[in-house]
């Protein structure tokens, strides 16, 4: 199982589930996905229930003070959780790396953000990492390709967890995608401020992903994939998009992005 | 107040102080050289000349190599590279003292001062085996444009001046004496890729850069140009 | 030109539409990506050279004022004469008054950044003073009376078929072919005649050697030594945040510099110009002048962006920037492209004529991982976000929209009863699993579907399940 860590014969780990807005609003199957790989790990997965935004689209548009205030919400909800699990690198990497940054100037409320720092997890890398977790009896006969998003690669260091997960689901055939780890042109805000330049960007990812004539792409980002799903869909591609975390959790014979009515 | 009082007076302001303590600060640089092993490329071969040769010959620099026991062997070693390219045998020499006493007419070689878009005979005073460049100094009998008026460059080096890494020419050069208006450190032939990216040799330099070592133990160990 | 008249919107979307250009970046970025990849594999000790690289140029950083007075006392003893340039302007007037001087009718120069940065070309121009630029890709540019569009390929957006044109127009005797090796040879055969009759050559420096008030130059074509040995007199603009403390600091540097910009381990040319020449040299330069310059540098060390005075100028952010390969270098209006020119220009230009650049941008943090002297790229161009945000500059439309985000999100129950709503509106615009269209989206629609929400968000999902009181999720 690799270099797990100790597990604790004692109460299961209680994980706060911070959802993400966009989960939330366009993809709730990935919350669910994700508080049932939680349980299938052994945790008690809990999600508090006022929970909203982690404050990462005002923090990158500059609004800091707008980020801090979000950030303080975020740590007064989850600080009393053993773990943070987020299903999104980006949010992730926005609570683990720069919660600290817009809240350093803020003496009492710093110290706190670096605490629920230290005990964030995104969710691949939690499962993987920290719970030594593998999906056991899941199958699902198609072949995918995975993206690795920009935040979770470069800011969490998430890159063989997802794989790992993966290569454990029966009659799941994982091919290679070209240049994954080049950014999708998502950016957050980035892609509705300058659409035609992120257009040309999601542009050349839907042809890399179209080039390994892989049935499926997988990512750990639902603002990722859906930039690269609603490209692929507007090009007339057949190439279904899910989140990584519903195939682990078994949830991959679901509808994809655009498929639900 | 001048601009240099003024900057100065911002930076330090910047900087939050008006005097500093210079052996600090020198002792700071020293620390950021230590351990150079950890930050450079090690040698292919235990050997700097054998190092040298396999570096100038690949495709990083892309010179041709001959090799010779003394440097009385040179004009044959001029007169054989310009037969195999077929090029006239008239070339300009670097008004170097050991150049004049070779026998460049026993070996066919016709001597002359077009230096420009001509064939420059010269004399490197260092080699340096990790990059595979040779190091010439501005001097009287060392004109910078030698090396780069020509079309076509045929530069003798001494085997015992061949030293490994890049700091190993600085520590040689300094204790030599100062700095000289130029030290050019050349590595190849000229070339660009301005254009398409697509390479081509000879942009404003020499396009063919051939390389003479001359293998003689004569002063072999010393750090000492050659002469 | 820096094409002021347009917005940054128009130049990109100008650039988007040229396909000549699209092959042109894959052509220079595309293939200096590929290079610098195996550079880098085959130097093992790349991630040590690295940090030691950051850590010398924060060194030099950290005590640039006593950098700065040794450098000066080394140059001067070595025969240089140095001047300080406040701004852009002072710097090109000094430039100038030392080529008036000099009665110089014709200038050489090699290629320097930091000249185009102040202007250098177009003061050349206003006193009547012959410019010839040398390097290849400057020459290809001020025959087509362009600006760079990168600062190691400044001709990179330019066909073979556009430079072949031009040099059948302008040289004489014109090129033998359109082939790309006819071409250089024609350019060589032009300038040669230019380098040996010049009155003064201009060069700018890579690397500024504090122990011994050298510079040092790095070309691939020789252009810097013909440059600047022929001529009488040796003129170098140099930003003052090249400053090393010795050589050996600068092999460090330049160990870097090469395999990051060019995927090449060292140049053909790399040559230490220390003091006029000597007595007793067979050539060089009568009188050498070093123009040290500031233009910002001073704040950028006081307020920041600090971290940017590390730049050795390589080129590596840009080429790996996913937006810059979209769009090249001269949609950014500006000297500087890419991830370091957005982060430079709001220094040299303002925040508020350049606020696009630090926002035209995904974070994706690509150009932190490649630059050589570890800047935290991503970092400071969100800090020219905030300052921008703190300075009123971003448009109404985006603050309210922000702040009316920020403040849903700090009231849970409105935020959620908003979501519900949400998801019902948007809804509307299905067919089937997608919007094509929807009012406010058009950014999005315009180029992409839009997955259509669920029926309901996760929070009342989940909430309803809770109340059922369901161990099962799925």
């Amino acid at each position: 199982m690799g270099n797990v860590k100790p597990i604790p014969h004692c109460a299961a780990p209680r994980v706060g589930l911070f959802v993400t807005c966009l989960v939330d609003l366009v993809r709730p199957q990935v919350g669910f996905a994700a508080i049932k790989l939680l349980e299938k790990a052994d945790c008690t997965a809990e999600v508090p229930l006022a929970q909203t935004c982690c404050g990462q689209p005002a923090f990158n548009s500059g609004a800091t003070d707008a980020a801090a205030g979000l950030a303080r919400q975020v740590i007064a909800q989850f600080e009393p959780f053993d773990y943070v699990v987020v299903p999104s690198g980006s949010c992730g990497g926005m609570i683990k790396a720069h919660y600290r940054e817009a809240l350093a100037n803020d003496p009492i409320w710093l110290p706190r953000a670096e605490a629920l720092a230290a005990k964030t997890w995104e969710l691949m890398s939690f499962l993987v990492d920290v719970r030594g977790f593998r999906p056991s009896g899941v199958e699902l006969h198609t072949s995918a390709t995975y993206h690795d998003s920009c935040a979770g690669l470069r800011e969490l260091g998430i890159f063989a967890q997802p794989r790992a997960l993966l290569r454990d689901i029966k009659g799941l055939e994982l091919k290679p995608l070209a240049c994954n780890d080049v950014c999708c042109g998502f950016g957050g805000t980035f892609c509705v401020k300058y659409p035609a330049i992120s257009n040309a960007i999601v542009g050349e990812k839907a042809q890399a992903v179209a080039a390994t004539s892989a049935d499926m792409l997988l990512g750990g980002d639902l603002g990722c994939l859906m930039n690269m799903a609603g490209k692929l869909s507007r090009d007339g591609s057949k190439v279904r998009v899910l989140h990584a975390a519903e195939v682990v959790a078994g949830m991959g014979g679901g509808p994809a992005l655009g498929e639900e009515g | 107040m001048t601009a240099r009082e003024e900057i100065l007076g911002d930076v330090g302001r910047a900087l939050g102080r008006t005097a500093w303590d210079k052996a600090s600060i020198a002792a700071e640089a020293r620390t950021l050289l230590e351990a150079p092993d950890a930050i450079r490329p090690s040698l292919p071969t235990p050997s700097a000349v054998e190092s040298f040769l396999q570096r100038v010959v690949g495709p990083k620099v892309g010179a041709t190599v001959d090799r010779v026991s003394s440097l009385a062997g040179l004009p044959g070693a001029v007169a054989r590279f310009l037969a195999e390219k077929k090029l006239d045998t008239k070339v300009a020499l670097q008004p170097t003292a050991s150049f004049t006493s070779l026998d460049w007419a026993r070996a066919g070689v016709m001597l002359h001062n077009e230096i420009n878009e001509g064939v420059v005979v010269g004399l490197a005073r260092w080699g340096i085996a990790e990059t595979g460049s040779l190091v010439f100094h501005s001097a009287a009998d060392t004109p910078i444009l030698f090396n780069f008026l020509p079309a076509v460059n045929i530069v003798a080096v001494h085997a015992h001046t061949i030293v490994p890494h890049m700091e190993d020419y600085a520590t040689a050069a300094c204790s030599v004496g100062s700095a000289p208006r130029n030290a050019c450190l050349i590595t190849g032939a000229s070339g660009t890729t301005d254009i398409e990216g697509s390479l081509v040799k000879g942009a404003h330099g020499p396009r063919d850069l051939h390389i003479v070592l001359v293998d003689d133990a004569a002063t072999a160990g010393s750090l000492e140009p050659g002469t | 030109m820096h094409a002021a008249s347009q917005s940054f919107m128009d130049r990109s979307k100008a650039a988007l539409s040229n396909p000549n250009l699209k092959v042109a970046i894959e052509r220079t970025a595309g293939t200096a990506e590929r290079k610098r990849s195996t550079a880098i594999a085959d130097f093992s000790e790349f991630a040590a050279t690295r940090e030691r690289g950051r850590r010398i140029k924060d060194h030099v950083i950290a005590n640039l004022d006593y950098y700065l007075k040794e450098f000066e006392r080394n140059a001067l003893a070595s025969g240089a004469k140095v001047y300080w340039a406040r701004t852009s302007d002072e710097a090109c007037r000094i430039a100038i008054d030392i080529c008036k001087r000099a009665g110089a009718k014709r200038v050489t120069r090699s290629k320097s950044m930091l000249g185009e940065e102040i202007g250098l070309p177009n003061a050349l121009l206003e006193a009547g003073i012959e410019r010839v630029e040398t390097d290849l890709a400057e020459h290809i540019i001020q025959l087509a009376g362009e600006t760079p569009s990168h600062i190691v390929w400044p001709a990179m957006h330019k066909t073979r078929e556009d430079v072949a044109a031009l040099f059948k127009a302008k040289h004489n005797p014109p090129p033998e072919s359109g082939d790309v090796a006819d071409l250089v040879r024609s350019a060589r055969r032009q300038l040669r005649e230019k380098f040996l009759s010049s009155d003064v050559g201009i060069s700018g420096a890579n690397f500024l050697i504090a122990d011994t008030g050298a510079l040092c130059t790095v070309t691939n074509e020789g252009n810097a030594e013909l440059t600047t040995t022929p001529p009488r007199t040796h003129i170098v603009t140099a930003g003052f945040e090249k400053l090393v403390p010795s050589i050996d600091h600068a092999f460090v540097l330049l160990r870097l510099l090469v395999r990051s910009a060019t995927g090449g381990d060292f140049t053909q040319y790399t040559t230490f110009h220390c003091g006029p020449k000597r007595k007793g040299d067979a050539d060089g330069p009568d009188d050498f002048h070093i123009v040290l310059v500031d233009n910002g540098r001073t704040r950028m060390l006081a307020n920041g962006p600090k971290e940017m005075l590390r730049c050795i100028r390589c080129g590596a952010c840009m080429n790996h920037c996913v937006v810059y390969r979209q769009i090249g270098g001269h949609a950014y209006g500006s000297t500087y492209p890419g991830p370091m020119g957005s982060v430079l220009t709001p220094v040299l230009d303002g925040l508020a004529q350049s606020r696009d650049l630090p926002h035209a941008c995904t974070l994706n943090g690509k150009c932190e991982e490649v630059c050589p002297v570890e800047i935290p790229l991503p970092s400071l161009l969100r800090g020219w976000r905030d300052r921008s945000w703190r300075e009123g500059l971003e448009p109404r439309l985006m603050r309210a929209g922000i702040g009316g985000w920020a403040f849903l999100a700090r009231h849970p129950a409105l935020y959620h009863l908003g979501t519900i709503f949400a998801v019902k509106w948007m809804r509307l615009f299905r067919k089937g699993g997608w919007i094509r269209s929807m009012p406010f989206a058009g950014g999005w629609t315009e180029y992409r579907n839009f997955p259509a929400p669920a029926r309901t968000t996760f929070m009342q999902a989940y909430k309803a399940h809770r109340s059922e009181n369901s161990d099962d999720c799925a």
